[in-house]
């Protein structure tokens, strides 16, 4: 114990910011989500309603509708960027001319600004004026332009497709570090006792890349539920709501209509979510750690 | 519930303020020697030239010249889709008050419109507002309904209260209370483009009369022609939208509450009355039915439809008296075969009165008002001298006017008696058409939600029918329901 006590003076002023910066604000999320904060009142003058708001957000039609879309956008968007990271991992992991030029390329998603890529594909995909519907009009694909945004049946697939774009050089980077961790004796042993690309890949490297694969998954889903740049800049969570994700939504409560209280209440919500995923995220962590 | 008191309190505290003060124009009073009961283009070229004023004597009367101070401002100011002379006016004004006052440093910061009043929420909260903001006219009493204002008037800055538009007043006035000081005024005028009206049969020179003529005339363009009939702006959360749709919705005889009226109470919602369901009738008829406009008009603000504007893609819009010079600045930029077309677009501009409805014609009484913050939340503290000489400095005539210069009109109405106001009439075209719009002007309710119903539950409202997902009944019918509730929230 006696020989502990300096690692715990060294680790005090990181305890001392965290508590600052992360565990008074979720307190004061949480006592903020049992009042009413009308716009016409200071926050001082917030009245006491117990657990109302919670029950507020849970029963409005408007928050079922965004938890829909919520659960589309951070399934969806995880799915198919693990799918097409990891294919670009396997495809960059074999040694190929020009491999360290399409790895930096493929890297330029992940690494230019959330806000500035939201932007730039709001113009690619505007309903009068993007440069996509020009082009297919131009090539004589069609005659008239795409409407990717202003559609309620289109918008979210569009925002998963650009938030799949940005995030997919992240699955590559994780599962390319994986893929380095395959025993490469496993693989020519296999090829010699006559297994197939397939099975190798099937038997050998899947098993192999179990672990980071789960934490790759869990971050992303962590990540898109907690995605609001891309829809926010995009669409606002329009038209008529047809993207609106709990994020963006609790946002526009806070900030758009003033409820601080409601949306402490939504945001003590998205916290237990979020502590759930962050529960399973640290198992997995852990088992690592033992298998290894 | 305590917050349905508190609610009804306020209600009712504004009520008796909008009937305190009645919106009738012709109640300006004579000292300023400008009668708004007769406020036509006419009336307002005699005006224009006919007084000089000294503006650094008149503050002089406020706070002394040598005055030693600091002052913290935010404001919304040019940006990217400034004009020059926007540019240069702002800059002159800096200028010119630290010639004036040299011994009062100025902290200022421009704010992006969609992101201030985000960031002076947050600041409020955090008692890191600063001293003086120059904010949009619908966001004041929110402000001072949370005590986050302090009571501070024209005449606080040696002016008289008669200096000053009555709706704009209104604007600063929560519970009998001045909590500020109108800086400008503006009401948007109807453009359209001549050349896509001669293609489409129309007549070239003459606006359409009514908001049922828009429906008509954008359906003959479209289909004669191909183009974009009118520019309609339905995103939420941004302040384009209100400031379009709501002259059409009062037109029709319709409004969020009773603003349109006379001597309004805030207290009746009329989101669901047939005039707002016959308005949404019509955005859904141009937007579904005839397809008539942009697409993009769900997710575009007012500047996604200038460059459609400029192509010559779009014929008719609802914009700002500096929609003409920032065409031409456009037409100016733009290289090649895309030169002509600009060229052209700025040749057939033409300007006129926004269309009647059934029950009247209508248009957002806009503009801008300075407020001073309550000192118990002002960053570093209060230095009211600074204040008062700042606020006297920006809105009297000279600098209410120059700050306005192409898209706005001055709070004080003694600017439209100065040479500046000659100046702007004969370089800019067209203005006279905007500013004869300001007997039309309603403001938008006098409410601390006022932000909440126009930016979010009335583009709702209208997004909710552009995209089917309710009939225009059910659009107004569940915004209805929604501002019940917010009112009773309250």
């Amino acid at each position: 114990m006696v020989r502990h006590r300096a690692d715990y003076l060294y680790v005090a002023p990181a305890v001392l910011v965290m508590v600052l910066v992360i565990a008074y604000p979720v307190w004061f999320t949480f006592y903020l989500s049992m009042f009413s904060t009308p716009p016409n009142l200071a926050l001082e003058d917030k009245i006491f309603v117990g657990l109302d708001n919670y029950a507020r957000i849970l029963g409005a039609d408007s928050v079922h509708e965004a938890s829909l879309n919520t659960l589309v956008w951070t399934v969806a968007s995880t799915a198919l960027a693990f799918v097409l990271g990891f294919g670009a991992a396997l495809a960059l992991n074999r040694p190929f001319r020009g491999r360290g030029l399409l790895r930096g390329i493929l890297l330029v998603p992940y690494v230019i600004s959330a806000v500035a890529a939201a932007y730039v594909w709001r113009w690619l995909l505007h309903s009068d004026l993007g440069v996509l519907s020009a082009l297919a009009m131009a090539t004589g694909l069609r005659s008239q332009p795409f409407n990717f945004l202003d559609n309620t049946d289109t918008v979210l697939a569009s925002l998963i497709m650009v938030n799949v774009w940005k995030e997919f050089p992240f699955v590559m980077i994780m599962m390319l570090a994986g893929l380095q961790t395959v025993p490469d004796q496993l693989l020519r042993a296999a090829q010699v006792d006559g297994a197939g690309p397939w099975q190798r890949f099937w038997h050998i490297t899947v098993p192999h890349l179990g672990n980071v694969s789960l934490v790759t998954v869990l971050l992303l889903l962590a990540a898109n539920f907690n995605g609001f740049t891309i829809p926010w800049v995009m669409t606002g969570g329009g038209p008529a709501g047809a993207s609106e994700i709990w994020i963006t939504q609790i946002y526009q409560l806070a900030f758009g209509r003033i409820r601080f209280g409601l949306a402490s209440a939504y945001s003590v919500i998205l916290f237990a979510v979020m502590m759930t995923m962050g529960y399973f995220y640290v198992r997995a962590l852990v088992g690592r750690d033992r298998a290894s | 519930m305590a917050g349905y008191r508190i609610g009804r309190r306020e209600l009712l505290a504004g009520a008796a303020t909008a009937a305190l003060l009645p919106g009738a124009l012709a109640a300006q009073g004579n000292k300023t020697g400008v009668d708004a009961s007769t406020w036509t283009p006419d009336y307002i070229n005699k005006l224009a030239g006919t007084a000089d004023y000294d503006t650094a004597a008149e503050c002089a009367k406020v706070v002394p010249l040598d005055y030693k101070g600091r002052l913290t401002y935010w404001y919304w100011g040019v940006n990217q889709a400034s004009t020059e002379i926007e540019r240069k006016m702002e800059a002159d004004f800096f200028a010119a008050f630290a010639k004036t006052y040299p011994n009062i440093e100025l902290v200022k910061q421009n704010l992006d419109y969609n992101a201030m009043l985000d960031k002076l929420r947050t600041a409020s909260i955090g008692k890191s507002a600063p001293m003086v903001a120059r904010l949009p006219i619908l966001w004041g009493s929110e402000f001072a309904a949370k005590g986050q204002l302090m009571a501070f008037g024209p005449t606080d800055v040696g002016y008289s209260e008669d200096e000053f538009w009555p709706g704009a007043l209104k604007s600063v006035t929560w519970k009998g209370k001045r909590y500020g000081v109108p800086t400008n005024n503006e009401t948007m005028a109807f453009i359209w483009n001549a050349a896509i009206f001669k293609e489409a049969g129309l007549d070239p020179d003459k606006a359409p009369a009514s908001w049922d003529d828009v429906v008509a005339y954008s359906k003959q363009i479209k289909d004669k022609t191909g183009k974009n009939g009118y520019g309609m702006v339905a995103r939420v959360n941004a302040g384009n939208t209100p400031f379009r749709f709501m002259p059409q919705l009062w037109a029709y005889g319709g409004g969020a509450l009773d603003e349109a009226e006379a001597s309004p109470t805030y207290t009746k919602i009329m989101l669901n009355s047939p005039g707002a369901k016959a308005a949404l009738q019509a955005s859904y008829d141009m937007y579904v039915r005839d397809k008539s406009v942009p697409v993009s008009a769900l997710t575009n603000t007012q500047t996604e439809n200038q460059d459609p504007f400029i192509a010559g893609q779009i014929a008719m819009m609802i914009s700002h008296p500096s929609e003409y010079a920032l065409m031409i600045e456009r037409a100016r930029k733009a290289t090649g075969a895309d030169k002509q077309v600009a060229d052209n677009v700025v040749a057939n501009m033409r300007y006129g009165l926004i269309p009647r409805g059934p029950a009247r014609r209508a248009v957002v009484f806009g503009g801008s008002n300075a407020h001073v913050f309550n000192p118990n939340i002002v960053e570093g503290g209060m230095d009211l001298q600074a204040v008062k000489a700042f606020v006297a400095f920006m809105t009297g005539p000279e600098w209410s006017i120059k700050l306005a210069w192409n898209i706005s009109n001055p709070g004080n109405v003694r600017g439209f008696r100065t040479k500046w106001m000659r100046e702007r009439l004969d370089t800019i075209r067209f203005l006279d058409v905007s500013t004869s719009m300001l007997p039309n002007g309603i403001p938008f309710p006098v409410l601390p939600q006022s932000a909440e119903i126009m930016n979010i539950i009335v583009p709702n409202m209208l997004q909710n029918t552009l995209t089917r997902k309710m009939t225009p009944d059910q659009a107004a019918e569940n915004a209805a329901k929604e501002l019940r509730a917010l009112i009773n929230d309250l």
